[in-house]
């Protein structure tokens, strides 16, 4: 009995190898399609990207030329750059120090503020996006500085993130105390132990933060669309949207386009594949 | 080496409170403040405060500039007649929740009943100084907005506006909110420091704090109360000017009257099951029975009364549900069809993943636009010439208003199919077709990690007891993998809400707006019709239907989801 179910299994594993490869590549296919016909569109001349070829017959590099030329893509990768640091060093400034303090310190009150800044992320951003845009105006036109089409309002209001907050404080928790005593009992207060203990150790979380922050502003839309109103500091996703509607048939300038505005999200995704993929399935973001 | 230092310190000093002890737990407590500092005020100010904002801007006409207060009338605008009811039933539940709070706070106290009537006043005067300062910063809002629009076109300097933000908590409309907030706040410290010096005891100010809270959802829901009796009272007087009769009041108390007739007879159903003969059992039933039939039939009205709000509401929730349906099951399937394949160990199976996770990690204009090409109207379009590769017609696609029934039943030679079976249009379709190529690479990696966390004993031993693969997977994978579906749904259903990015790129005008879910909606009232105080009223809303959505997964988690 055994013996013959034995001789069996090979047979029958080769044809479910086959069959269960076939539709993973039938999916891979389906998923990739669309980034094969996008590269490829974009190199043809506009006369075949107009027809039915998949394979451009000549090579046309000079539509990447055109397209960065008509629309500024090196200013508006910049501005996306810029936006993203800036927010950065913001953002991780202050939830590294609000994280280690709701995580390692004692005061009245904690548990009560984390929670109310807990419950915020219940409410859904088409709420928020209307007072927080009359409150930057209100802002920009009463202070000295100007926020309105200027970074501070495309990343002040990023720079308070209670997700960051969150992600850090449930590491920062684990750092077994006896580390903390240790440092006290060296002399170190709690600014050394973080500088000096905490950062080092929390490398991963950091990371995450500094993926997804990524992600968040290549994809920002509805907030910088608001928020400027000349390229001086428009986003990549903005500038993208504005030159795909100018663009009107011109399909391979627009895929030349869509191209470059990809390039540094696949670089950072295939460079760093494995943390990648951890951050997004831990943030449980959508879109 | 410091702690002689301080020792020697304090002997000195006068405040003989201020121990060393003392001294150290005051400076950890003012450090952590100062780290929490910028993010809880970033928080507050860009994240907390901006919901007060909403509510205020969704009362008024407000197009750009601030208008009239209006009261509901947004609102009305938006679902009808319902709004009234919606705030009346706010204010029934503040009360509730005050009385069950009230009643908790009265247990924990059981030992000592008289503490908690002792607590009563002191909290009663800190509870209504919250409120009196809710309502000072309410009246106090407008005139401090008003400060941009007065140092336009004068030159900013820091003294003018020093004098501005002086003029603005000076200004007479505010004088008396302030004096009131003033005298609760002293009273309310003055009686919680006596009441803290009589007993002086931590757990006392805890209660105190519990009470104080729930006198403020009292007072909210007393306000909310009156503002729909004033509401519901200004409704009938223009209506009376305008010689017709709104009924409003009727309705109200149909549905509410048919609203606890449900819950009675739900009641009487859950009970029936305890009754101790067969006979008592069956009366339970029936009489749940006609307590739920009556309760349906009394609002029954709902629908007509909603069918008088905003017809673009109806049309965007009406997007977003066939958005969801759409989207959510096959997303999920494919990605636990996918996942269990890749989870068999094979070779290159990071490499699939890589290439599934692909289109998740690409910024979505970019990958929208390549799908606005894919799936455009002309005949040379990727998936025309498919079609027409394989002898079909083309379609207009992402241009396309009509319901994808009805195409096929024009195809299959029907006539007048009706409107109400229309079904998604086209443009939704594509819209759907890309959520899912999104998407699925996400829910893939996260049912791998949930089918990583299933123990493998549990399908060894059932494949020893004779288990075909399906058997494991209906019995054994499936039910371990609820935690997992749970949260994908969870997360998918508050993503359908959210979604915005590639909607916005691949809406075309020719699709007459046929794909744009309820944010769609919102964001179009606000940035293309400048109605900002309708746009606010909507995305509360929202903001009701997504909570109550989160509620009743809340439930079904309970119940259905089953954690090995």
């Amino acid at each position: 009995m055994v013996k013959t179910k034995k001789e069996h299994i090979p047979f029958w594993r080769i044809a479910n190898n086959i069959f269960t490869y076939l539709i993973l590549i039938i999916g891979v296919i389906i998923a990739v399609f669309p980034f094969f016909w996008m590269i490829s569109t974009s190199l043809m001349s506009l006369g075949e990207a107009q027809g039915t070829r998949l394979i451009p017959s000549q090579i046309h590099f000079e539509n990447y030329v055109e397209a960065w030329k008509e629309a500024d893509f090196s200013l508006y990768l910049w501005n996306s750059v810029r936006i993203t640091l800036i927010t950065l060093v913001g953002q991780m400034t202050f939830s590294i120090l609000a994280a280690y303090a709701f995580a390692r310190m004692k005061f009245p009150g904690r548990d009560l503020i984390f929670g109310i800044m807990l419950s915020t992320m219940m409410i859904p951003g088409m709420v928020l996006i209307i007072p927080n845009f009359l409150t930057v105006t209100w802002l920009g036109r009463i202070g000295p500085l100007k926020w309105i089409n200027n970074w501070p309002a495309l990343t002040i209001p990023f720079m308070g993130s209670i997700f960051s907050i969150f992600l850090l404080r449930q590491f920062f928790a684990q750092i077994p105390d006896e580390l903390f005593d240790a440092a006290q009992i060296d002399g170190a207060g709690h600014f050394r132990f973080l500088l000096t203990v905490v950062m080092p150790l929390s490398r991963a979380p950091l990371m995450v933060i500094i993926v997804l922050s990524f992600i968040g502003s290549w994809n920002a839309l509805a907030w910088p669309m608001l928020v400027t109103n000349s390229p001086d500091w428009r986003p990549i996703a903005v500038g993208l949207l504005a030159f795909i509607d100018e663009a009107g048939q011109m399909i391979n300038y627009m895929m030349a386009g869509a191209f470059i505005t990809i390039i540094p999200i696949l670089i950072l995704y295939f460079f760093t594949q494995k943390q990648f993929t951890e951050s997004i399935a831990r943030s449980g973001m959508k879109g | 080496m410091e702690k002689p230092e301080i020792s020697t310190k304090t002997q000195k000093n006068p405040f003989k409170w201020l121990t060393p002890r003392r001294l150290r737990i005051f400076r950890e407590y003012s450090t952590a403040y100062l780290m929490i500092a910028p993010s809880t005020i970033l928080v507050f100010l860009f994240g907390i405060f901006p919901v007060g904002f909403a509510l205020f801007v969704s009362v008024h006409k407000w197009r750009l500039k601030r208008g009239n207060f209006v009261g509901l009338k947004n609102y009305v605008g938006a679902v009808g007649d319902i709004a009234y009811l919606g705030v009346f039933i706010l204010g029934i539940a503040a009360l509730v929740f005050a009385f069950l709070q009230f009643k908790r706070v009265y247990r924990q106290l059981n030992e000592k009943p008289q503490h908690f009537w002792f607590l009563l006043f002191p909290s009663f005067l800190q509870g209504a100084a919250t409120l009196a300062f809710i309502r000072w910063t309410i009246i106090l809002l407008p005139n401090i907005l008003d400060i941009a629009d007065k140092i336009r076109g004068v030159e900013k300097t820091r003294q003018l506006f020093m004098q501005l933000i002086r003029e603005a908590f000076t200004a007479e409309n505010i004088l008396p909110a302030r004096a009131q907030m003033l005298w609760l706040i002293t009273a309310g410290l003055v009686a919680g420091l006596i009441v803290f010096f009589k007993w002086r005891n931590p757990d006392n100010l805890q209660h105190q704090a519990e009470i104080a809270l729930s006198w403020i959802t009292f007072g909210i829901g007393i306000v909310l109360l009156l503002f729909a009796y004033q509401e519901v009272m200004t409704a009938y007087q223009s209506a009376a000017e305008s010689g017709s009769d709104p009924g409003i009041i009727p309705q109200l108390v149909n549905i509410s009257g048919g609203v606890i007739l449900l819950f009675i007879g739900w009641k009487i159903w859950q009970k029936a099951p305890q009754a101790s003969t067969n006979r008592t059992f069956f009366l339970r039933i029936a009489g749940a029975f006609i307590f739920i039939v009556g309760g349906w039939l009394m609002i029954g009205e709902i629908p007509l009364i909603l069918s008088s709000g905003d017809k673009d509401l109806w049309q965007g929730l009406k997007v977003t549900l066939f958005y969801a349906l759409g989207t959510i099951p096959f997303q999920l399937s494919i990605s636990l069809f996918l996942a269990i394949l890749l989870f068999q160990n094979l070779k290159g199976s990071s490499f699939f993943r890589i290439m599934f996770f692909m289109p998740y990690v690409t910024p979505t204009v970019a990958s929208a636009a390549v799908f606005r090409q894919l799936f455009s109207n002309r005949l040379q379009a990727p998936v025309n010439a498919l079609l027409r590769v394989f002898g079909f017609e083309p379609l207009k696609w992402l241009w396309e208003p009509k319901g994808i029934f009805t195409l096929i039943a024009d195809k299959m030679g029907l006539t007048n199919f009706p409107d109400w079976a229309a079904g998604p249009s086209l443009a939704l379709v594509v819209i759907i077709i890309f959520s899912i190529w999104v998407f699925v690479g996400y829910d893939t990696v996260i049912y791998m990690a949930g089918l990583g966390n299933i123990p493998t004993e549990l399908s060894e031993a059932a494949e020893v007891d004779g288990a075909n693969k399906w058997d494991i997977f209906r019995f054994i994978t499936f039910p371990l993998l609820s935690p997992t579906t749970y949260f994908l749904t969870l997360i998918a259903v508050i993503g359908t809400f959210k979604a915005f990015n590639h909607i916005w790129v691949m809406r075309l005008p020719a699709s007459l707006e046929t794909a744009d879910t309820f944010s769609v909606v919102i964001f179009t009232e606000f940035f293309e019709k400048l109605r900002y105080g309708y746009a606010s009223a909507l995305a509360f809303v929202l903001f009701a239907i997504i909570l109550s959505l989160t509620y009743i997964n809340n439930k079904v988690q309970g119940s259905k989801v089953f954690y090995g």
